[in-house]
């Protein structure tokens, strides 16, 4: 484990919830919590390794080195790190789509695979790039991704419609994508990644590039799904999404855990540090510090 | 599950305006082309009869083998009549080219017997004084080229006869007599370049069908396609999910081929012949090979669909290029030069299917051309999917 580590495992208390988020300040918020210390794991992640090759020069570069990681059921797990810093490879390797070099990645219990079918039925993914097909419907296209995981059409048709719900696209529900702008676009992808109603969820920063309404609108989603028992990785870059979702924190850099905590601890990681804030350390102040200021590919 | 992925992708597919007129449109268009480009060409190339005089002298009348080779290609009854034959004195014959009614006269001054025979062709030049010349033409035409070739291939049967008769004399006639027949005016066959350019185009919207082929297994795969990767990580089996874009990709390709065919027998009036049975096997089987190529490059190459689609479009113009659809001397070329190229090349193996199913009276080629075919599609089918095969990747 590197130096600045930490190992707490505490879920986000109810205070730092209502400092962080007042319009998320949920009153279960300390029920919640009690319930997830006592939470089982969900995903368990040891000692993971993936080394990228580069065939033309044949050099190597340790993308994910000796990660090991808890998620525990019902909980939001953020996973921050700046850009290289093996937060897409790892939730990859999760997946099973990236081979690894070693370690192992535990889901429910059970040893993930690409043939762990029953595993990937209860995951649902929403990827950093919009995946999507350009040729259907926003709603041809729910159904099509929730068809890869519900056979029965009834009921499939209520989870596309519970779906679509969710993330508010009823007026758009025979728009094509090109059609929607950057927001509603994000929505639809997130509702092609939950709409067969998976237990655990990832997702890969799922609010890039979309205006603060629509940002608000996916977090709430998030919320929502959380209170729906789902668990969820979520990756970011906005720390401030971080404080008002998750649970838990672990930062990655150069493919390792540099920190993991709640937000409030992480913050009394920097609390003697000089950090010039009247008001105390962000989890902002709290990334730079911990990662550094120098620019990343 | 197949199903599901069935009825998706052909509303992908079908979608997918780019592809819909790559497969669907493009080749009615062309088809069109060529039949507003070359039916006139066709038309004019039809040989007529052609005015010729033949200066009835003694060495004419004492020549049997020219006597009986004009004779035949200027029967009345045959349907390979070349030659209108009028028979007239040398005086006649110059007047008569002279006013440009007729294409040339040949004199015969000497008879083949003479040793002289070898000399005797001359055309459009000033025979050598010694040399007596056998044909007088006014203007290079092609009824004064086919001519010519007239004369000089009954020369070289000539020489042939001259050699039997010296060791079998009772043969002669009946030799001149069969080769003369050979002289037979084959423009009129269902064979002609133009046909040719029509199959290339059958070959072309087989080969086509990869791109359908490509797009509805790229989408399927995690190291080419955002969606590939959602696909990937849900329980749906990949094998199942490829068997039913294939299955949709192989409908759509044959409908396309379908609509072609339709368009060229009852809009275009192209005739295929009584062998339209054996014609659409082919095109099934080159619609398989065209597929096989698209899986093959979705497979194999690690590449956007947009350039694996024009790597599929430049397969497919370049391998119809080499069967002959720029000009069947191309095809010529390669057969004789580079046959193995062309044994490889699904555009000429489609093309030279149905060229054999006309030109031969065997099925020989036919069906070799197609068992080549068979195999083709299989060996890329079997790396295709021993490259599917793969779940998880190294980078993506």
């Amino acid at each position: 484990m590197p130096n600045k580590t930490t190992t707490t495992t505490k879920p986000k208390s109810a205070t730092t919830a209502a400092k962080t988020s007042p319009n998320l300040a949920s009153k279960s918020a300390s029920k919640s919590a009690a319930k997830l210390a006592t939470a089982s794991n969900v995903i368990e992640v040891c000692r993971l390794t993936k080394t990228y090759k580069n065939p033309k020069n044949h050099q190597t570069l340790k993308a994910v080195n000796d990660l090991s990681f808890d998620v525990r059921e019902g909980e939001i797990l953020g996973l921050l790190g700046p850009n290289g810093s093996g937060k897409s490879t790892t939730i990859n390797c999760l997946l099973s789509l990236l081979k690894f070099d070693k370690g192992t990645i535990k889901i429910f219990g059970e040893t993930m695979s690409p043939s762990a079918y029953n595993l990937k039925r209860q995951i649902g993914v929403v990827f950093q790039e919009v995946a999507v097909f350009e040729e259907l419907r926003a709603q041809d296209n729910i159904d099509f991704f929730c068809g890869l995981y519900v056979k029965d059409k009834a009921e499939r048709a209520k989870c596309v419609d519970t779906a679509i719900k969710l993330v508010g696209l009823e007026d758009f529900r025979k728009f094509y994508p090109k059609q929607l702008s950057g927001g509603l676009l994000r929505r639809l992808n997130i509702a092609c990644g939950i709409a067969h109603k998976p237990k655990l969820i990832f997702l890969d920063e799922p609010t890039v590039a979309v205006d603060p309404q629509s940002r608000q609108h996916i977090l709430d989603n998030i919320e929502t799904l959380r209170k729906r028992g789902a668990t969820v990785v979520y990756t970011t870059h906005y720390m401030e999404e971080v404080e008002q979702l998750c649970d838990r924190i672990i930062i990655l850099d150069k493919g390792k855990i540099i920190a993991s905590g709640t937000n409030s601890e992480l913050k009394k990681l920097v609390k003697n540090k000089p950090v010039k804030q009247v008001a105390g350390p962000t989890l902002n102040d709290v990334f730079l510090e911990l990662t550094g200021k120098e620019l990343r590919d | 599950m197949f199903w599901h992925n069935f009825k998706y992708t052909l509303k992908v597919v079908l979608r997918d305006h780019a592809l819909i007129f790559w497969t669907f449109a493009f080749p009615l268009i062309l088809a069109t082309f060529f039949s507003l480009a070359f039916s006139n060409i066709t038309a004019s190339e039809k040989l007529g009869l052609i005015d010729i005089a033949v200066v009835d002298n003694d060495a004419w009348r004492n020549d049997e083998v020219f006597r009986k080779a004009f004779e035949t290609l200027s029967d009345e009854a045959s349907e390979d009549r070349l030659f209108r034959i009028q028979y007239v004195s040398k005086t006649e014959a110059e007047q008569l080219l002279a006013d440009d009614e007729i294409s040339g006269y040949l004199l015969l001054e000497r008879s083949w017997f003479s040793p002289q025979r070898k000399a005797l062709i001359e055309f459009l030049a000033p025979p050598p004084a010694d040399v007596p010349p056998v044909i007088f033409t006014a203007k290079s035409d092609i009824n004064s080229t086919i001519l010519k070739s007239v004369v000089e291939t009954v020369a070289e049967q000539a020489s042939i006869i001259e050699t039997v008769i010296e060791t079998d004399p009772a043969k002669l006639a009946n030799l001149a007599y069969a080769h003369a027949a050979n002289l037979v005016d084959q423009s009129s066959t269902h064979l002609d370049y133009v046909m040719i350019e029509y199959y290339t185009l059958i070959a072309m919207i087989c080969i086509y069908g990869g791109i359908i082929g490509m797009v509805a297994v790229n989408q399927l795969l995690a190291n080419m396609s955002m969606s590939g990767q959602r696909i990937a990580v849900s329980p749906a089996r990949k094998s199942t999910l490829v068997l039913a874009a294939l299955c949709a990709s192989y409908i759509i390709q044959l409908v396309a081929v379908a609509l072609l065919f339709v368009y060229l027998i009852f809009v275009l009036h192209v005739d295929f012949g009584a062998n339209l049975p054996l014609i659409i096997l082919l095109a099934l089987i080159g619609s398989l090979s065209g597929l096989a190529l698209g899986v093959f490059l979705a497979a194999t190459v690690k590449a956007t669909a947009t350039t694996k689609i024009g790597l599929i479009l430049a397969i497919a113009m370049f391998g119809c290029f080499l069967a002959g659809m720029m000009g069947i001397t191309m095809k010529y070329l390669v057969d004789t030069n580079l046959p193995l190229l062309n044994r490889l090349n699904p555009a000429n193996l489609i093309t030279d299917g149905l060229y054999a199913l006309y030109y031969y009276d065997t099925f020989d080629r036919y069906w070799g051309n197609i068992i080549t075919l068979v195999i083709i599609s299989g060996v890329m089918i079997a790396i295709s999917v021993y490259a599917l095969r793969k779940e998880q990747y190294d980078r993506l």
